[in-house]
């Protein structure tokens, strides 16, 4: 039996009938943010949407049914969840709400600014939000303009912060022992200080990025520690791109193109430090490296090469040359290829080949 | 050259057998084709019996895997000979699929 006053079953008839409404609303408000937000290139962590469930809805008329008047006074019945990876983007993603729609102030929540300086606890942006006036959003009808929706915003630690206190019942209608609270409040004060964290460790890594290009574009490759960020810029030069024309000349082959970053581990094995280390073996050792891929791919019509082929030959001089022997060659195919019974077959091929070229042991 | 699709314990394996030249590839390409349904399946290449590969047929292998990549299938290699194995990696292919 409903325990529900007849105002609340009124309501909640009116509930059934908006549904359909409530749904195309839901969807399109998703879909414009969705788009906006990856124009933007804010990487998220979720967007989700719902429509709140008749059971949700009834439960909370039963709690609180008279509070409200009509259903317009109902603000979540639409709702939005956004999760960013990083705090710095949950002020971003407000932004662009405010200017994406008319945002309801006096419903609106800055859950993070309600807490005490010294307390702790649940932080998320809870905006109320309608469709600005004349606005449309594909597959809505404009009845749906006056309908509130809900979005709500927040960084993925504090999401996590979120649904554990929900498991656990943090606010349900037991008092917890003022120790348990206080555990609480540390786990929260921790996920804050990880979120600013994480926040500051992106600008301080974007920061170094944007230094590392500038040294390598300026041609400071000696001021540049290798790394995976500043071999990626590195790349961006397209250093080996000579070598590749010139053995893809052998052929008139096509160059495929592929990531070389599975040959970092390998250079830093030979004792690269820093990028100028890396260009000073592509000088060094790009004519032997031709002399090997002519000698292994002039007796062929192969006309398709990866983008990595320059670089391979690379290093396999640079293993012949440093009298590393078929175990260096397998160490060159274990790191590129990961290990297989025939890197040894491909190593001794190598070898046979180089002794015929004279490349072993000349630095 | 002669290919043999099957599906076994959810693989998709093509089998391939004999040479696969320029000659042989335009009917290859076609052969290969229901491998481009690939949601939810990882794909074999069975080379036990392939005996030679040209470009042509690298490029079928290599289309192979640029259309079951974004559906998050994985494209193994399976029983190739020794020469085979000289052409990936001279052509610096060989990181880009997997072997058994």
């Amino acid at each position: 039996m409903s325990n529900l006053s007849p105002h609340s079953e009124m309501l909640l008839s009116e509930f059934r009938e908006l549904r359909p409404l409530l749904g195309q609303l839901s969807e399109g408000v998703y879909a414009l943010l969705f788009s906006v937000l990856k124009e933007q290139n804010i990487e998220l962590n979720a967007i989700e949407y719902r429509v709140k469930t008749e059971q949700s809805l009834k439960g909370k008329l039963e709690r609180k049914g008279d509070k409200y008047q009509s259903l317009d006074n109902i603000t979540d019945l639409v709702g939005l969840r956004i999760v960013t990876f990083y705090s710095d983007d949950v002020d971003k993603v407000a932004a662009i709400v405010k200017n994406l729609f008319d945002v309801d102030w006096q419903n609106s929540v800055d859950k993070r600014k309600l807490h005490q300086l010294t307390s702790f606890g649940y932080n998320s942006l809870h905006y109320v939000c309608r469709l600005k006036e004349g606005q449309r959003v594909v597959d809505c009808t404009k009845e749906t303009a006056t309908i509130p929706f809900e979005i709500q915003m927040r960084t993925a630690l504090q999401h996590a912060w979120s649904a554990i206190e929900h498991d656990i019942g943090y606010k349900g209608s037991v008092k917890l022992p003022p120790e348990f609270r206080r555990q609480f409040s540390r786990l929260a004060g921790m996920l804050e200080l990880a979120d600013d964290e994480f926040s500051r460790l992106r600008n301080t890594m974007t920061e170094y990025r944007r230094q590392v290009e500038t040294l390598v574009k300026s041609g400071q490759l000696r001021d540049v520690s290798l790394s995976t960020d500043s071999f990626n810029s590195y790349l961006n030069l397209h250093p080996f791109e000579r070598l590749n024309q010139r053995i893809a000349a052998v052929n008139q082959a096509e160059i495929y193109p592929v990531s070389l970053m599975t040959f970092l581990p390998l250079l830093e094995s030979f004792g690269m430090e820093t990028l100028d280390d890396v260009q000073q073996f592509i000088d060094n050792y790009s004519d032997d490296a031709y002399q090997l891929a002519l000698s292994q791919l002039a007796v062929t019509d192969l006309d398709i090469l990866s983008e990595s082929v320059g670089l391979l030959n690379l290093c396999l001089v640079y293993v012949l040359k440093h009298n590393g022997g078929i175990d260096g060659l397998c160490h060159v195919y274990d790191t590129i290829n990961g290990k297989h019974p025939s890197n040894e077959m491909l190593a001794a091929a190598v070898l046979e080949q180089a002794q015929s070229l004279l490349l072993n042991n000349q630095k | 050259m002669n290919t043999t699709f099957k599906e076994e314990n959810k693989d998709f394996v093509m089998y391939f057998e004999g040479r696969l030249d320029t000659a042989a590839a335009p009917k290859v390409e076609q052969d290969v084709a229901p491998l481009n349904d690939c949601t939810g399946h990882d794909i074999i290449l069975d080379c036990t019996k392939l005996e030679y590969i040209s470009s042509s047929g690298l490029r079928i292998f290599l289309a192979i895997l640029k259309n079951a990549k974004p559906k998050g299938s994985h494209v193994y290699i399976r029983g190739m000979n020794d020469d085979l194995r000289q052409v990936f990696a001279m052509t610096g292919f060989t990181n880009l699929f997997e072997f058994k």
